[in-house]
């Protein structure tokens, strides 16, 4: 259970959200050294590149990688933007608030070393509407980097300059979406551009833009600080580095541990998260957020990367777990996440606007008892329809894979649901005797 | 402003589509080459004249790239490269658009045996030659609001639309007056005007136009006729002088029930003002002038047939010593020839009336100006004579000559009505000026003509543009067509000069 950690390094100090905590922790030391000895942008990506960092917003996405895509500013002088996506709205992932809301100068920090790197004249926080303490504990940490002379203008006394700003979500998941986003940082409704052009070329206001996530921007200073070579130390090969895994459902312990890449889920659930709660049986899990799909209990084991998650036929994701007990129905939380995608749509492209709500209303007869066998097939058919890559952004496959992932782990809750007349009596059947707590 | 001509240079690659080769343009996106090849792409948000979005999903193609496996995908928002080898009709592609149109098929009403559009919608087009034929969701299906006024000219469906979101697009992009949107979320979506305002504006009927299916339709066009039923005839517009190409559509060989634009990229491109779209019918059938007639101190307006008429008319040009002869701008550029042989043959004063700039001017396609054959007849050598100038001209000649549909109306009733009597009036138009009683009009002879729905010739528009109107209907019986009337005319005058 031991192991290294260091996203969570500060989170024992009180004040490490201010810049007084921060530094006395030998924050900054990172941004300063590189700005002070003048390592070479690219050199910088190079480092980033090199740990292979991958994304931690649910595609796992090489970081480094994705940084090379900006075109070369020799030749192509347009403004350069980051967006940073703290619009963290997959349910069962609450990951990035926890840095926002301790650790805010770490973003920042890693903020301004992205900066450097892509010679970025600008960066968007996206700060999801609901997380308030995020949003504050960030808008003073900007200040007073701002005071500190670490943001804006002539930072540190040199020629390079990089404003950072923050924007709230007004509360759209489809606003978490790459180009959602930035739809939605430039004042329009949160309608997903199709790509090509992808946000490198043509992004926000039509020019360069990189999109992180919050928690891979947090790991930057760290690996510029100790180099690659510790980084990759950690976790597995193709993933290297701890990540933050939020525990959620029932289970004894839920909340975020840092934990190594590639640990299996089950020593996650038993030896951080305290095992299923009361002592009862797992009868799903979900590996990495919602549109991960739903995961039978032998595959347990699994470790935790990307890679290895994928090859048991899901998503590594954000990394959030959910567990669901003996007595939880497959079936009806695949209805509630189906309501979720329903709600979510943006509408813009058919199979998404009319599949997702399609999915509900099959998941809602078969939950109320009026499901029929054929139904299972008409669910395999509609996600068919709606992914992968059939839409212009990834929500139709986000509610196609946990669709999928029913019928093909769960097929006999679908049958036993058709067959014994929905919820009402499938619950009966499992529910355990009242416990006095 | 619709720019024609000017065009920005063109850079085209070559690529396979369907076993043909295509010069695809790479400025404008994949389907617009396929759709060059002649292939059968079906498409609903995608519109030529529109900014693309790929949001409706169903322009699936295969497309062949490099060393990349095929692979289906959008036809609107993938760009062409050199090479590129599409392929429109393979299974990959029929299986993706027939999924598609299940989706889109889930909650449309289904209501085409009332449907306005039915007959020209590509939802039951595409539908029939793709679908399958059978709905497989057993759910309710959405109910909207069936009945929603967005004004005097629009009627919307919700029910119907399919949210591909060209008619916001439209409206931000064309008139650039975005009065619609896409309000509420995911399958929430529906179309609304802010704050449920009427739309205003002189280009809202092109929004019954671009909608793809039957949820946007004109209110004056509603239940009138089902559209298998209607003659269409390509045609030009006569409400100014932009002249945008038209088709005429004609239910049973008689009314005139709509008025469409035809696409000209060089004149109008899609679209067209309402001005134009709802001048149907300019004279109604009971006010038409129809064969000749003069007035008679016993009793009333004698009519005889125009062969009659022609006669007397060569009597009154004969005996005139220089005519003045004042055309509409509304006759063609044959008909512009006829008469300046008569005019010659006559030595009289030739000219056409040229009315005052109207309010209706805009930056897209109105010009402001109510003579859509300006132009022509000013090449052809006409003098542009302004209505007060015509009437004050008119006094010094014995007789004038006023020819052409709406010639009365454009020099004004009371102008008109106020000619001098000394000066022999003879008039050839679609029907007599409003209020003329026999002993107070300045009529000496008057002959029906055809409208320009029931003739054919060329307009010039105001660019130099020469676009044909055509006959969408035949002219009601005893009416000669106007460059038969003038040739006949001119043989009559020869005959008598030979005679004299």
């Amino acid at each position: 259970m031991s192991h290294e950690t260091y996203l969570f390094s500060r989170m024992d100090r009180e004040d490490t959200h201010t810049l007084k905590g921060y530094e006395a922790q030998g924050g900054y030391q990172a941004f300063k050294k590189i700005l002070s000895e003048g390592t070479s942008p690219t050199d910088v990506t190079g480092i980033v590149k090199d740990s292979g960092l991958r994304g931690r917003g649910g595609a796992g996405f090489p970081t480094g990688l994705k940084w090379s895509f900006m075109p070369d500013p020799t030749k192509d002088s347009r403004t350069r933007y980051m967006a940073v996506n703290a619009d963290e709205s997959e349910p069962g992932t609450c990951k990035d608030r926890i840095l926002m809301e301790r650790d805010p100068h770490g973003l920042l920090e890693g903020c301004m070393i992205a900066a450097w790197a892509m010679g970025l004249a600008g960066i968007y926080i996206y700060v999801r509407g609901e997380y308030r303490l995020s949003y504050a504990r960030l808008d003073e940490a900007i200040q007073e980097a701002r005071a500190a002379g670490l943001i804006g203008k002539n930072i540190m006394g040199s020629d390079f300059s990089c404003e950072v700003q923050m924007h709230k979500g007004a509360g759209a998941y489809i606003c978490g979406e790459e180009t959602g986003l930035m739809e939605s940082l430039e004042g329009k409704r949160g309608h997903p551009r199709p790509k090509p052009p992808f946000p490198a070329g043509f992004g926000l206001w039509g020019q360069p833009t990189t999109v992180n996530n919050v928690e891979s921007i947090f790991n930057v200073p760290f690996i510029l600080e100790r180099g690659s070579d510790w980084f990759k130390t950690m976790g597995t090969e193709k993933s290297p580095g701890n990540f933050l895994c939020g525990v959620s459902g029932h289970v004894e312990k839920p909340g975020v541990y840092e934990i190594a890449l590639g640990t299996p889920a089950s020593t996650i659930l038993n030896e951080y998260a305290g095992g299923v709660w009361r002592g009862r049986e797992l009868r799903a899990w979900i590996p990495g957020g919602s549109s991960t799909g739903f995961l039978r209990p032998e595959v347990i084991d699994t470790p935790m990367d990307h890679d290895s998650v994928k090859a048991v036929g899901s998503m590594f994701g954000t990394g959030a777990m959910i567990i669901l007990d003996q007595t939880a129905s497959v079936v009806r939380s695949a209805l509630v996440l189906m309501n979720f995608y329903e709600h979510e749509s943006c509408g813009q492209c058919s199979q998404c606007r009319e599949g997702t709500e399609w999915l509900a209303q099959v998941f809602q007869r078969i939950h109320d008892g009026h499901g029929r066998m054929e139904d299972i097939d008409l669910l395999t058919d509609i996600a068919n329809g709606m992914a992968p890559g059939k839409t212009i952004c990834a929500l139709a496959d986000a509610a196609a894979i946990p669709t999928h992932s029913v019928i093909r782990n769960f097929r006999d809750e679908l049958v036993e649901y058709v067959q014994e007349g929905g919820h009402a009596a499938v619950s009966k059947k499992r529910s355990l005797p009242l416990e006095v707590v | 402003m619709i720019d024609s001509g000017k065009q920005p240079e063109i850079k085209r690659v070559e690529i396979t589509v369907n076993g043909k080769t295509v010069q695809a343009r790479t400025d404008k996106p994949l389907i617009h080459a396929c759709l060059q090849a002649e292939s059968e792409v079906p498409h609903y948000c995608y519109h030529p004249g529109l900014s693309p979005v790929g949001s409706c999903r169903i322009c699936q193609v295969e497309v062949q790239q490099g060393k990349m496996p095929a692979r289906v995908m959008v036809a609107c928002r993938t760009p062409v490269a050199a090479g590129m080898v599409v392929d429109t009709e393979s299974k990959g592609a029929h299986d993706s658009r027939k999924e598609c149109l299940e989706f889109l098929l889930k909650n449309h009403p289904l209501d085409c045996p009332i449907c306005d559009k039915a007959g020209e919608c590509t939802l039951q087009d595409y539908s029939f030659a793709e679908g399958q034929g059978e709905g497989r969701s057993v759910e309710p299906r959405r109910k909207l609001e069936k009945r929603k006024d967005l004004g005097d000219v629009i009627m919307l469906d919700q029910e119907r639309c399919i949210l591909c979101s060209r008619c916001v697009r439209f409206m931000e992009e064309v008139p650039e007056t975005p009065q619609l949107c896409v309000a509420g979320r995911g399958s929430h979506s529906i179309i609304e005007t802010w704050n449920n305002q009427p739309l205003s504006g002189n280009y809202q009927g092109n929004l019954a136009d671009v909608c793809p299916v039957g949820a946007l339709t004109l209110k004056s066009f509603r239940f009138k006729a089902r559209v298998w039923n209607l003659t269409k005839t390509a045609s030009s517009c006569g409400e100014c002088s932009r002249g945008c190409s038209t088709t005429v559509e004609v239910l049973r060989a008689g009314e005139i029930v709509r008025i469409r634009p035809r696409h000209d990229e060089e004149v109008n491109k899609w679209w067209m003002c309402d001005t134009g779209r709802f001048a149907l019918d300019h004279f109604s059938e009971v006010d038409r002038l129809v064969g000749a007639c003069m007035p008679s101190a016993t009793r009333g307006w004698d009519q005889f047939p125009v062969e009659d008429g022609l006669q007397v008319a060569a009597d009154m040009l004969m005996a005139a010593e220089k005519p003045l002869i004042v055309a509409s701008p509304w006759l063609t550029v044959e008909e512009g020839t006829e008469l300046l042989t008569l005019g010659r043959q006559l030595n009289g004063r030739v000219a056409f009336v040229s009315p005052a700039q109207n309010e209706l001017a805009d930056d897209l396609l109105h010009t402001g100006d109510p003579a859509p054959n300006r132009r022509g007849l000013t090449d052809l050598g006409f003098e542009a004579l302004s209505p007060e100038e015509i009437l004050s001209a008119a006094s010094e000649h014995s007789s004038i000559l006023c020819i052409g549909e709406r010639v009365a109306s454009l020099l004004g009733e009371d102008g008109f009505n106020s000619l001098p009597s000394a000066t022999r009036v003879l008039l050839f138009d679609c029907a007599l000026p409003a209020a003329q009683e026999v002993g107070n009009s300045p009529i000496d002879l008057a002959i029906g003509l055809a409208t320009s729905a029931e003739r054919a010739g060329h307009w010039v528009n105001i660019d130099g543009i020469r676009r044909p109107i055509l006959q969408a209907r035949p002219a009601p019986t005893g009416v000669w067509n106007t460059v038969r009337l003038l040739q006949n005319l001119l043989g009559l005058l020869a005959t008598r000069e030979i005679q004299s």
